[in-house]
């Protein structure tokens, strides 16, 4: 059996290799390897991939794929991209509906207000009318029973 | 007039808007990757143009789909990536051709004795890759070759990051596995 087959952290080991460990746990690996006969020639043997891979050579290709993948669409009639029409969602009727709603509330507290406002107005408005009843001014009743009946 | 110089983003919504211009940039910038991806998967110099142009035409086609959210390039190989294992399945492509022809020398000058030991290291690579699963080829070319982030190669192959880096693991096993059979 193999130093890989038999590691039981290749997993951890790998990751160490592509630098996508965090720490602590990297600087914790990073002790064990160097410790361990068989973890270290794991980390050995990853890290001599990466070499080799590094060294494969680059096949580029020999076309300009831009130029053949337009006369491709042209020549197939491949239709232009079309965005499709824009899907309502709830989030964005959000701004309206909370206009809207303030606006309602704004409307009916003025309304109120406007309501309350004018029967405030209109009791002096009352009492001023008081002036041209039959009692005079003054409390000078002529009589208490006379104003008793007019409700004073 | 396109801006080559416009990000990938701006040329993208471009695209996306019928602009073929826009799109033939962004084809310019992305077709040695893509090419060099399926052509080491597919191990077929003939069957890597045929893909990597049915991509980019796919591409084109899936573009009202593309949203800013999602880079282009992982998109784009996505779209490669399933346009390939799709080859794989129907074609039963497993066979690798040898990549001698394409051959160039690494840039860095190492000694002849070092020069040698790696390009026999990187012929015998090449032939251990067309032995390894493809599910792990293709994860292996990603990260190795294209130098993918684990999150890019999630959303390339539709998997989580923790799938990644164990199938990451699991891959590299297989291919030092590989190589130590052909050695002995």
């Amino acid at each position: 059996m193999s130093a890989v087959e038999k590691c039981p952290r290749t997993e951890a080991i790998s990751a160490l290799v592509d630098d996508a460990l965090a720490e602590p746990a990297r600087a914790a690996l990073d002790a064990h390897v160097a410790g361990c006969p068989i973890c270290a020639p794991v980390l050995t043997e990853f890290r001599q991939l990466r070499t080799t891979f590094a060294a494969l050579p680059d096949v580029g290709p020999k076309v300009d794929f831009a130029f053949l993948v337009d006369r491709r669409i042209a020549a197939a009639g491949v239709p232009k991209p079309k965005s499709k029409p824009q899907r309502w969602r709830w989030w964005q009727l959000a701004p309206a509906t909370l206009g809207g709603a303030v606006s309602l509330s704004l409307g009916a507290y003025l309304g109120g207000a406007l309501v309350l406002g004018s029967q405030a107005t209109a009791q002096p408005a009352a009492l001023q009318m008081a002036a041209f009843t039959a009692t005079p001014p003054g409390a000078l009743c002529p009589a208490l029973q006379t104003c008793n009946s007019m409700g004073h | 007039m396109i801006d080559t110089l416009a990000s990938e983003d701006d040329l993208a919504r471009r695209a996306q808007a019928g602009n073929g211009q826009a799109f033939s940039e962004l084809v310019r910038r992305h077709q040695r990757p893509v090419h060099r991806y399926l052509l080491r998967l597919l191990g077929s110099h003939d069957d890597a143009m045929e893909l990597t142009q049915e991509a980019f035409i796919k591409a084109w086609q899936a573009l009202p789909q593309w949203r800013p959210e999602a880079q282009f390039r992982t998109w784009l190989f996505r779209i490669a990536n399933n346009s390939a294992l799709d080859a794989l399945r129907h074609r039963k492509l497993v066979e690798f051709v040898p990549l001698e022809d394409s051959f160039d020398a690494p840039s860095s000058e190492p000694s002849p004795e070092h020069q040698a030991q790696l390009t026999q290291e990187v012929r015998q690579l090449e032939a251990n890759l067309k032995k390894l699963a493809p599910e792990h080829r293709q994860i292996l070319l990603l990260r190795e070759v294209e130098e993918m982030s684990y999150e890019e190669i999630a959303s390339v192959l539709s998997l989580n990051e923790g799938t990644v880096k164990s199938r990451l693991a699991r891959a590299r096993t297989a291919l030092i596995e590989i190589r130590a059979r052909s050695q002995s």
